[in-house]
């Protein structure tokens, strides 16, 4: 029994002297890591709404907890909103798709860009591509967007890459959350 | 969360994103323990006892302790703590009460403490931001994925030993080129569902 | 032993890919291109240096009831530190290797390295040997990661080598690509190293 205790103790004593070094290190380069995560944050941001020239994030509880919804952006430029950016994540193939979508003030979607993903490469990891992402631009957030592979061509309906049914459909639910929020939420701020 | 969600994430998980053959998670046990089917299966079955419990245990150690106490750089070590001694755990309830499932498992149980496949799986749950039941579902198709990898190349490995193979072959560099072309044909189930 | 013989040992004679055959897993996974390759060699170099000085230190007070979780701890605690190294000072590398980093810690290798040597040894050689070992297996890695690379995708280190009209095999930097390139070269190290070189 003594035996024990003291086992324990010693596996103790080297865990928590792994602790203190981790905690220092921790410390040590978790403001590097955030400072890049909100450059590049804010470079996706720019591309995506480039005539804002301020972005603020909105925190805002309720918006948040709605489906696939991670942070909201407004865009500001000239001390008015000009637009907002979401971004989302909906569940893809495999795992969650991280999206940043763009959308003016008037409601029309200004840019999708598709962030870290862990979709087939060479098959759903085309939803990535301009090809597909651009399909949404400049169409209006009115009515949802609808993946198809007939071919329709009216603005709400968003050709799926073939082979990755899935991922499109994911992609396009994404863009979906977002709108909504815009539609039923952001519009009337 | 839709029952079809849960469906795809299984599905994935034992055919698309196999874990050995695709995530290449687990390598070691697959190319040393498959030189049998018998044993090989065995190896299956205690990695997904372990996966199946680790994965819940970590997910709520991760819930409850790490994200609690805002201490998530300590993820690796808690993970591979609570695998090591799970594994234990797991390797000592078995001698106990199944002296027969011992004698057929308990040769790879201290085995399961180094193999990749059960931290990966772990690490994977989370930072897919999966919930519990996704995480319980996701657990089970890997291990399965795993096993079904892993008793197909024993059966393959089995009939190998009766043909002829160039020395340089032998043994390792043939057991990869017959993986190669299992990978391959798994690589048709992408874009299945 | 002297420490260049150790040193020589991980590198080549006793090298953890050709001879040993361990760490397989991210010797399959990351070597879709050369860069990456070395990526990750260095990243556990480092543990392997780090971990196996600070075993052979520790080696008197670790109870031998208790080394294997001991081992573990030390190892993660190093895995950890890089991983947080990457993120903050190469992030580029860290997101493409992913997963792979903090799987370091279940890498047999390393456990393997501080259970047969660090334990036993002084704090030098443990060095040294932690160096020839992480050094042998990176030199392993980034061979693979240079034929994988330069058959599928007709680069090497990004440096386009082929020809113009060269279609690469996309099939070399996926996963069967992995295992195939990884057999041959076993195949190439056996015939290179038989005695016999006559009998293929």
């Amino acid at each position: 029994m003594k035996e024990i205790i003291k086992l324990g103790v010693i596996l103790l004593i080297i865990t928590s002297v792994a602790g203190l070094i981790l905690g220092f290190t921790n410390d040590l380069t978790q403001g590097i890591i955030q400072e890049r995560a909100l450059a590049e944050t804010r470079e996706a941001l720019i591309a995506l709404l480039p005539e804002a020239e301020d972005f603020a994030i909105i925190d805002d509880e309720e918006m948040l907890s709605r489906r696939n919804i991670l942070e909201v952006y407004e865009g500001i430029s000239n001390g008015e909103v000009i637009g907002y950016t979401v971004q989302v994540n909906p569940q893809g193939y495999d795992g969650r798709i991280k999206m940043l979508v763009g959308i003016s003030g008037e409601g029309r979607i200004t840019g999708v860009k598709v962030g870290e993903h862990t979709e087939t490469p060479g098959v759903g990891s085309k939803i990535a591509d301009a090809s597909f992402t651009n399909q949404f631009l400049d169409k209006s957030t009115e009515a949802e967007f609808i993946p198809t592979k007939g071919g329709e061509t009216d603005d709400q309906y968003i050709e799926a890459i073939s082979g990755a049914t899935v991922s499109s459909e994911a992609a396009v639910e994404g863009v979906n959350s977002a709108r909504s929020l815009f539609e039923e939420v952001l519009k009337n701020r | 969360m839709s029952v079809s969600s849960l469906f795809i994430i299984l599905v994935s998980a034992i055919l698309v994103n196999n874990f050995i053959l695709s995530r290449f998670l687990g390598i070691c046990p697959f190319l040393g323990v498959s030189k049998q089917v018998e044993t090989a299966f065995g190896m299956g079955m205690a990695v997904t006892f372990v996966m199946a419990l680790a994965s819940i245990i970590t997910y709520l150690a991760q819930i409850l302790i790490l994200e609690e106490l805002n201490i998530q750089y300590m993820q690796t070590i808690v993970f591979i703590l609570v695998i090591a001694s799970l594994v234990q755990f797991v390797e000592m309830v078995i001698q106990k009460s199944s002296p027969t499932l011992y004698q057929s498992l308990g040769v790879f149980l201290p085995l399961i403490t180094t193999n990749c496949a059960v931290l990966g799986l772990t690490l994977i749950n989370i930072s897919q931001e999966y919930n519990l039941i996704e995480t319980i579902v996701h657990a089970i198709g890997a291990a399965l994925g795993f096993t079904l990898a892993i008793v197909l190349f024993a059966a393959i490995r089995e009939r190998l030993e009766l043909s002829h193979v160039p020395k340089a072959f032998k043994g390792f560099p043939i057991a990869l080129i017959t993986a190669s072309l299992m990978s391959l044909a798994f690589l048709g189930f992408a874009g299945l569902v | 032993m002297k420490p260049n013989r150790i040193f020589m040992k991980g590198l080549i004679y006793d090298n953890p890919v050709f001879v040993q055959v361990l760490g397989m897993c991210p010797t399959l996974a990351v070597t879709n291109s050369a860069f990456n390759a070395l990526g990750m060699g260095l990243a556990t170099t480092a543990v392997l240096v780090g971990s196996n000085v600070a075993i052979s230190l520790l080696k008197n007070f670790i109870p031998s009831k208790i080394r294997i979780p001991s081992f573990i701890v030390v190892i993660a605690t190093f895995v950890t530190v890089i991983g947080m190294l990457l993120k903050a000072y190469l992030p580029a590398l860290n997101a493409a290797l992913g997963i792979f980093i903090p799987l370091i810690v279940v890498n047999c290798l390393i456990l393997a390295r501080a259970e047969s040597f660090a334990s036993k040894s002084s704090a030098i050689g443990s060095l040294v040997d932690g160096a020839g070992m992480g050094l042998g297996f990176t030199g392993a890695l980034v061979i693979l990661g240079m034929v994988r690379e330069w058959l599928g995708a007709g680069t090497i280190f990004g440096n386009v080598v082929m020809w113009s009209s060269f279609e690469p095999a996309r099939f070399m930097t996926m996963p069967p690509g992995a295992f195939l390139a990884l057999g041959l070269l076993l195949a190439l190290f056996n015939k290179i190293t038989s005695k016999d070189l006559n009998e293929l």
